[in-house]
């Protein structure tokens, strides 16, 4: 559906991406994931056809993206990383605009979504939060029924609410069969929607995955409070990876072995088991120790 | 062309080309209004003008005197007011037309619709010509208005000068929105296509200008535009039109025909 091929663009200074390749099947979501600057917002303007790839190709069904302007976007919902709307329009008059240009939309869809994302489509753009700008953002996107929808940060500035109602929006259009593209800094956001993810770092493509098997390797700190010091010493011994310890309190790392962290810790009295997942930076890092060794 | 562009465009930049039309036509208006009063004081006027360097009557298309309206109209509004506003507006509005939404990003939007850079361009440029036209019309029909109103019955109005000053104003700008829209289409930051675009048309305006007024410095005027652009010469009726549209309309051409074909070729940073 979407093939990306060996795209390079390197910025003067050294910056940019470097045969960046992967391909996103029909009906998949497919996650972008890196740090700030690591070329996820360049790859998707390539894909975009907004920039020319110095080598490398973008398809989308079948059309360069590059090359076959005026013919591919028909197939394309788009949420640009920095939002920025034409002056003095409203939200309704944005979408209204957008509308004619896809040569009309399905008015009951695009009602719906207003709806759902909740947000006053009269007031002027200039007026907006960045949340309300992001939600008509994201209508423009979907009303009209695209068969793909590249999202760049598409829950960047939404509340914990609102990005739910996302990720229902997503899984629901996933559901009807679209493709799916978007970028993140947040492994949990694309854990509950992505099937497979790619990880970018320094313009550079270090890892296509299963979001199952990253999963798999995303560590988590598990903090023990035990009832007696003594159990914790028991449970020191056992073997488990220890991160820390100091009082009652031990942090134990558990990388995809829960049963066995499980099983140990049952043997005790505990008073609380906090959890702390691992962040998106040391799962990148994690990547690059196993890539060395490997 | 893309109509709901066009149609979304004209809606948002109509206000402004309303606003430099009813500027230019009021001014036309005024002229109109004080050239009775002048006319009966041409005699001490002319000899003023005598008495004045003949660089610097020429420069400001004085030459002609204020003997007839359509001279003084010619040498008062055409040759410096009317091309000032004309210049403004097409540095400022090719300026948002393109460069404007590549550096706000909105150009985005545009581009992930399903149209071509090049039917997002000619719409753009499209727009910018109709705000010409808009301009040069109203300020035309001021023209005929201010004649009936101050001067006296329109019979007698030596329309046709009047129409080819505006014709040839309208050549000029044609050419002038054409290099604007250019330097607007390859730039990537609204400022600097801004600063550009100010540079270099109101460079050529000088350049003319200076031209004029120095005999040392006349060929000045031979590389700049502007001089294509003759008001008190096309009064006196010594303008040869043939090659000064073929030059007018062919650098308009090129300038909206290149700013295409980079804009559709370039990487946008969107
Ligand atoms: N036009 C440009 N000229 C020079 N460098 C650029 C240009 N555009 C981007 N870069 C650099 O390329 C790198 C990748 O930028 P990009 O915007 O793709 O990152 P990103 O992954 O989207 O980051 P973020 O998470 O912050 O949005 C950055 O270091 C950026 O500074
Ligand atoms: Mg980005």
């Amino acid at each position: 559906m979407l093939t990306v091929s060996h795209v390079t663009k390197v910025f003067p200074g050294g910056k940019g991406i470097y045969d960046v390749s992967f391909t996103v099947e029909q009906g998949e979501v497919f996650g972008f994931l890196g740090p700030n600057g690591a070329g996820k917002s360049t790859t998707i303007r390539h894909i975009m056809g907004f920039m020319k790839p110095e080598k490398g190709f973008v398809q989308i069904k079948g059309y360069d993206t590059w090359k076959d302007q005026g013919r591919f976007q028909k197939l394309i919902g788009y949420l640009p990383g920095e939002i920025a709307f034409m002056e003095g329009m409203t939200g309704k008059s944005f979408l209204d605009f957008m509308a004619t240009l896809r040569g009309g939309v399905n008015e009951q869809r695009r009602a719906e979504l207003v709806e759902r994302l909740q947000f006053d489509d009269r007031t002027p753009i200039r007026k907006m939060s960045k949340g309300m700008k992001q939600k008509v953002g994201i209508v423009a996107a979907l009303m009209h029924e695209p068969e793909v929808v590249i999202l760049d940060e598409p829950t960047s500035g939404l509340d914990p609410l609102m990005q739910k109602v996302f990720i229902e929006l997503v899984l629901e259009e996933k559901a009807k069969g679209t493709t799916f593209l978007m970028s993140s800094h947040s492994f949990p956001e694309i854990e509950r929607t992505c099937d497979r993810a790619a990880i970018i770092k320094d313009g550079k493509i270090i890892a296509v995955k299963n979001i199952h098997e990253l999963q798999a390797v995303q560590r988590k700190l598990f903090e023990v409070t035990f009832e007696h010091e003594a159990d914790r010493d028991a449970f020191l011994a056992s073997g488990l990876k220890i991160d820390s310890y100091k009082d009652k309190q031990v942090r134990v790392a558990v990388q995809g072995d829960y049963n066995r962290f499980a099983q140990e810790t049952a043997k005790y009295r505990i008073r609380s088991i906090d959890v702390f997942s691992q962040n998106l930076e040391d799962i990148f890092m994690d990547y690059y120790d196993r890539g060395g060794r490997e | 062309m893309n109509m709901p562009l066009y149609a979304q465009m004209m809606k948002s930049h109509l206000q402004t080309m309303a606003s430099y039309a009813f500027g230019s036509a009021f001014y036309i208006l005024l002229m109109f209004w004080i050239y009775p009063s002048m006319a009966t004081q041409s005699e001490n006027l002319n000899a003023l003008l005598e008495s004045m360097p003949p660089g610097l009557s020429r420069a400001f298309g004085l030459e002609n005197g204020f003997g007839s309206v359509d001279a003084f109209i010619s040498g008062e509004y055409y040759g410096l007011l009317f091309v000032l506003i004309l210049s403004i507006f097409s540095v400022m509005t090719s300026t948002q037309l393109m460069a404007r939404l590549v550096d706000q990003g909105a150009m985005a939007y545009l581009l992930s619709a399903p149209t071509t850079r090049v039917k997002v361009a000619l719409t753009q440029a499209i727009v910018l010509l109709t705000g010409l036209l808009i301009i040069t019309a109203v300020t035309t029909l001021a023209g005929y208005g201010g004649y009936a109103w101050f001067i006296g019955d329109l019979n007698d109005f030596n329309s046709s000068n009047f129409l080819l000053l505006n014709v040839g104003a309208l050549l000029l700008f044609f050419a002038v929105c054409g290099i604007s829209f250019f330097i607007s289409a390859v730039s990537n930051d609204e400022k600097r296509a801004l600063g550009i675009s100010g540079i270099v048309v109101f460079g050529l305006f000088s350049l003319n200008l200076v031209g004029k007024i120095s005999e040392k410095l006349s060929w000045m005027q031979h590389i700049s535009l502007f001089s294509l652009f003759n008001p008190a010469g096309i009064v006196k009726g010594t303008v040869n039109w043939g090659p000064t549209c073929g030059i007018l309309l062919g650098a308009g051409l090129a300038g909206f025909a290149a700013g295409m074909m980079l804009f559709k070729k370039r990487s946008l940073l969107l």
